[in-house]
This record gives structure tokens, C-alpha cells and sequence, in this order.
């Protein structure tokens, strides 16, 4: 079978083809099948590992145009994946510079999880004599999180990323900065939380490309949800975002239980919707929307019941 | 054949998507699926309002489910967003959220127990491929299709699980069962970048430009999504897309029902092709 993989010399990039036997790699590993053309076929070929416990993340290649951890993918898992395909095509990670071959530049990366202080800054209370604790159910609330081997799977499939990645960071850091601001030992989450909000967080396009790939079982899709709803909850709700999402929650609990399109774009973007008026001449042209609706629709049979269900979760979550 | 659901339109169908609810209403009966609306269904959420109150949005969810339930029904949607959103919910109720969130149907005298299954229409044509394929009257033979899936038809796997969100095959089998090309391109497992098209509209603009011109760039006649906010971002903001990157590239932008009916000799009329904002009407 056939190892199509990227090459890049400093200078150029190219693909070089590996031939290797299946029986030779069918037991093996993704990055085990790396070292054995390394070993066997070219010494040359440049990539990282370490660990091959899954533990330090070094490993992550792309197969296919998707991410995996090396060591912790089996290569029957990818025949089986891709239907016993005689060809693989393996690359770096996607949305990072690459040095050479598969080996990729992480330093923009580690820049952006300075960003968001990714070290527990403790609550005053805590001293060097009394230690630094919390107790079993705080730590269970912060332990997957805890998971990320910064392997960046994550990152390298960002739907976002790829389009511009000058104001959106990688998803583990926002997992990062979920992580510590949900610390039951912070002394404030929103030294966290204010530079996610600062650095992208309402950017996310909602691919959930990150939780599919995260080797971990992570999911920065839903790290990123929990840390707007902690921003909104302390009063960082200014701007297109949070407006964005309230409207649908409004739209929800408070008009008539459905989502009002019409009054979406005005709730999201107010006056300045009109910028956006081309696009909805467009789509009342095309009879696709009823100006009438920003009048209100017709409220869902069961809304007043759907209220107090909602009042009530709330009401659990004061407690 | 499980031929009877309880339909979950989501708020899109009933508003600007108008087309897609006319096409399946139009597609179901000639292929025997019976669709009864869920009396009093409330917005999903549509991947938005969990940022506001996730428990909130878990509740209305919830209550989706329990409606349907009272009516014995699995449930079917049209939307790939209320498709994951309704089963995430039931994911979170069956391991471990159930009580607690019963309690709050309660106020409503509801109750969640978990007995309806929630499905997409293109999973249940692509288990009905050989019925499909029986009921076309007007095999779409020539026509080259560029299938977009769309973020939440396949992602996450583990609340989707339906087939492997790295390698699917479940669009590929409807296309080719109706009699139609699958063109290879690039971008079917992209994101179109709705859901973020206000906060981050360049990036998505950008986003949705790439994978219009790959489709170009592929031969495709069309491109076809199964979920209606991909064909929305695809086709209203095509225009806005392709000047933001200067591309003179238009394609016109099905919904899978569409598709379908186009094949089983439904007119363009009761399709709706006419609402499709980059001209359809060719392709009817």
C-alpha cells in the first residue's frame, strides 16, 4: 500500500510516495507506521513524537485532510475509517506554519495561551501553609479539561482558523481558559474570560470540528459555549455576539417560543442592520421572508407551560 | 420502513426557507413517508441560545422530545442543526439529566422518558436507497452534484453516530440513487459558516466563496445540502460572497428535498425553485 506524504525542505514543498507492505504496518500505530518508513525506507523524513502514550501530544499528523494523535490511532481504526483504501495521503497539521515536513511551528499557538493566563491565580484565602484544595465534585467539574495534551487536533481542523486566524485563537486554548476559570480555586474567572472574549471567542463558527478530532474527547465547541455564557453572566455581553444569541434566547422564552428572522437582525445588529438591507430586499423578492414578521409570529401552543419549565431551571440554578 | 414521524420543521422551514418545506411536503407522500407535525414545538436553540442558559435551552428541548413522545412517534427533521441539537438533548437526558430536568417539565405537567428516536430525512432516504431509487421517474442522468453535507449532519459523530463524520457516504448513496453524478470536491465536509455570519461575517464570507468555486472548479451543475441553514448561507449570501472576493462564480444551491423531488417528476413549481435566490429554475 501507498504513504503519499507532504514534504517541506525549508525552501519547497513536495509529496514523496512510500510503498510498504500491509502486513509490516497492520499492527502498528499511525506514528508507529511513520518510524517503520523512517527506519526502513528514509531516514530523512522529518516529524514529532515523543510520549506514544498519549500523554505529551507531540504527534499529530494529519490523514486524509483529518487530524489524529499518532500514537493513539491504530491503523485497522483507519482502514476502517476509509473503507480499506490502498492510498493514504499524510500531512502536517493544518492552520500551523510548517518547519519541515510534518513538524509544525507552535509557538503562535503557546503566544495565544499566554494570552488567556492559563495558570491558576488562587483565591486570597489560600496559603502556603494551608495548601491550595478543593474537593472531589470541583475537581471532577475541571478534570477533562484537564485531559489536553495540546496535541492540536483541534486547531488544525478550525474551519475558522483556516479562514483567518488573525482574530480567533486555537480551541484548546479557550478549553484551556474554560479549565481555570472554572477552578473552584480561581480567584476570578474573568481574568480568563476577558481575554478569550478579547481574543475571538464569539468567532467560533460552530463546525464542531475540534470536539470530532480531539483525541481527548474534549469538546472546545462546548468549552467555548460555557465560557459566553460565564462572560454574559458577569456582564461581558456588548457586541454582535452576545446581541446575536440573546435574540434567539428572547425569540425562545420571552415572544412566541419560534425565532422571528426579521427582528433577529435588528436585535443583533440594530440600526446598522440596514447595511444588510441588499440582502433582505434579496430575500423578499424572492418571497423567502414576510416584512409582516417583525410584528410578531403566532405563539406556540404550550408557551406559557414552556416559561414556567424554563422559570424553574432557573430558579434550581439560584439555589 | 419506519414511514410515520413526528416532523420537527425548526423555525427555518417555516420562515426563510419556505422552499424546503414545499419540496419535502411535496417528496413525502409519493415516497409513503407520513409526516405529523409536532403540535407546539418550540426553537431548538439553533446552536445559539446555550450560550445564553444551557440549561434553558436543555429544557425546550426536552419538551420537544416529550411531545414527541406523546405521540409515539420517532422524530424526523429537516435541519442539521435542530438534528444535533435535538440529539445532544437526548443524549444529556438518557445519561444522567433525566430527573433532574423532569423536574422542570413538571411545571408544565410534561414529562421526558426517552422513548423516540430522533433522525434526519437524509439518513432515512439513505437507509430507503432501493425505494429511492424504484419511486424516480426522471433519473437525473448528466446532472453533476457537488454534495455539501454540512457541519451538523455528520459532527460531532458521537451525538450524530450515524456514519463516520471523516469518510460519509450516506449523501453519495441518495445522489447516486436518483441517478445523478457526485462530482469529487473539495469542500463537501466544510463548514459554510453560518451560524457565525454576524460576528465573523469576513471570515465566513470567505468561507462560503471557497466552497461555491470549488464546486465550480469540480464541473458541479449544482451543489445540494441536506441542511436548510447551509443552503441559506450558500445561496442568499452567494452573492455578497463572491464580491467580497471578487469571484464571478454563481452555482445554484439545492436542498436535498429538492433534489429528490426533481427526480421523482415533482414540477419546479411545487419545488419551489422559483424562491432558490441563484437561479434553480435551469436544473427543473
Amino acid at each position: 500500500m501507498k504513504f503519499i506524504i507532504d514534504r517541506f525542505d525549508g525552501k519547497k514543498n513536495y509529496q514523496q510516495t512510500y510503498t510498504v507492505e500491509k502486513k509490516d504496518i497492520e499492527a502498528l500505530t499511525l506514528l508507529g507506521t511513520l518510524l517503520f518508513i523512517k527506519q526502513h525506507q528514509d531516514i530523512t523524513l522529518n516529524f514529532t513524537a515523543s510520549c506514544r502514550m498519549a500523554i505529551c501530544g507531540a504527534c499529530g499528523v494529519r490523514v486524509n485532510g483529518h487530524s489524529y494523535l499518532g500514537c493513539d490511532t491504530k491503523m485497522t481504526e483507519l482502514f476502517e475509517a476509509y473503507k480499506d483504501a490502498d492510498t493514504f495521503r499524510i500531512s502536517p497539521l493544518a492552520n500551523y506554519t510548517v518547519i519541515s515536513d510534518l513538524a509544525v511551528d507552535w509557538e503562535p499557538a503557546i503566544e495565544n495561551l499566554r494570552k488567556i493566563k492559563p495558570g491558576l491565580v488562587a483565591k486570597d484565602k489560600f496559603s502556603e501553609k494551608e495548601g491550595c484544595v478543593q474537593n472531589q465534585e470541583e475537581y471532577d467539574r475541571i478534570v477533562k479539561q484537564w485531559d489536553c495534551v495540546l496535541c492540536g487536533c483541534c486547531a488544525s481542523e478550525c474551519n475558522k482558523l483556516s479562514a483567518d486566524r488573525s482574530d480567533y485563537m486555537e480551541p484548546f486554548v479557550y478549553t484551556q481558559a474554560w479549565r481555570v476559570a472554572n477552578d473552584s480555586r480561581s480567584k476570578d474567572p474573568m481574568i480568563h474570560v476577558k481575554p478569550a472574549v478579547l481574543n475571538g471567542l464569539w468567532n467560533c463558527v460552530h463546525c464542531h470540528e475540534c470536539s470530532n478530532r480531539c483525541p481527548k474527547h474534549i469538546s472546545s465547541a462546548d468549552d467555548i459555549a460555557g465560557l459566553r455564557a460565564l462572560a454574559m453572566k458577569k456582564g461581558l455581553n456588548s457586541g454582535v455576539g452576545p446581541a446575536h444569541a440573546k435574540s434567539f434566547y428572547t425569540d425562545l422564552v420571552e415572544d412566541s417560543g419560534r425565532l422571528n428572522e426579521i427582528r433577529l437582525a435588528l436585535r443583533t445588529e440594530g440600526v446598522s442592520t440596514a447595511l444588510r438591507a441588499g440582502t433582505a430586499i434579496t430575500l423578499m423578492r424572492a418571497g423567502k421572508m414576510n416584512p409582516l414578521e417583525i410584528f410578531g409570529g403566532h405563539t406556540i401552543e404550550g408557551h406559557k407551560d414552556l416559561v414556567k419549565m424554563i422559570e424553574a431551571a432557573k430558579a434550581a440554578n439560584k439555589e | 420502513m419506519q414511514n410515520e414521524f413526528a416532523f420537527f420543521p425548526g423555525c427555518v422551514l417555516t420562515q426563510a426557507a419556505i422552499e424546503a418545506k414545499m419540496s419535502l411536503e411535496a417528496i413525502a407522500p409519493i415516497l409513503g413517508i407520513k409526516l405529523k407535525e409536532i403540535n407546539g414545538w418550540s426553537c431548538c436553540g439553533a446552536s445559539q441560545a446555550q450560550d445564553v442558559d444551557p440549561v434553558a435551552t436543555l429544557v425546550a428541548n426536552a419538551r420537544n422530545l416529550a411531545l414527541a413522545e406523546q405521540m409515539k412517534l420517532p422524530v424526523l427533521t429537516t435541519c442539521s442543526t435542530c438534528l444535533l441539537m435535538l440529539r445532544r438533548a437526548k443524549a444529556q437526558l438518557d445519561h444522567g439529566e433525566k430527573e433532574r430536568i423532569n423536574t422542570f417539565l413538571a411545571k408544565g405537567n410534561m414529562n421526558y422518558k426517552g422513548t423516540s428516536e430522533v433522525t434526519s430525512l437524509l439518513w432515512v432516504l439513505a437507509q430507503n436507497a432501493d425505494l429511492i431509487k424504484s419511486k424516480v421517474k426522471k433519473p437525473l442522468t448528466g446532472l453533476k452534484v457537488a454534495v455539501f453535507y454540512g457541519c451538523h449532519s455528520v459532527r460531532p459523530e458521537k451525538d450524530l453516530g450515524f456514519e463516520s463524520s471523516v469518510n460519509p457516504t450516506s449523501f453519495e448513496t441518495v445522489v447516486k440513487a436518483l441517478g445523478a453524478e457526485v462530482v469529487p470536491f473539495a469542500k463537501r465536509l466544510d463548514c459554510c459558516g453560518f451560524h457565525a455570519v454576524y460576528p465573523a461575517e469576513k471570515s465566513v464570507m470567505k468561507m462560503t466563496s471557497s466552497i461555491v468555486n470549488s464546486a465550480a472548479e469540480s464541473q458541479a451543475d449544482c451543489v445540494v445540502t441536506p441542511c436548510p441553514l447551509c443552503q441559506m448561507q450558500l445561496d442568499i449570501y452567494q452573492d455578497d460572497a463572491q464580491d467580497t472576493t471578487k469571484s464571478k462564480t454563481r452555482v445554484p444551491v439545492l436542498h436535498l428535498s429538492q433534489l429528490v423531488g426533481l427526480a421523482l417528476g415533482v414540477s419546479a413549481k411545487k419545488l419551489g425553485l422559483d424562491y432558490n435566490v441563484i437561479d434553480a429554475n435551469k436544473l427543473g
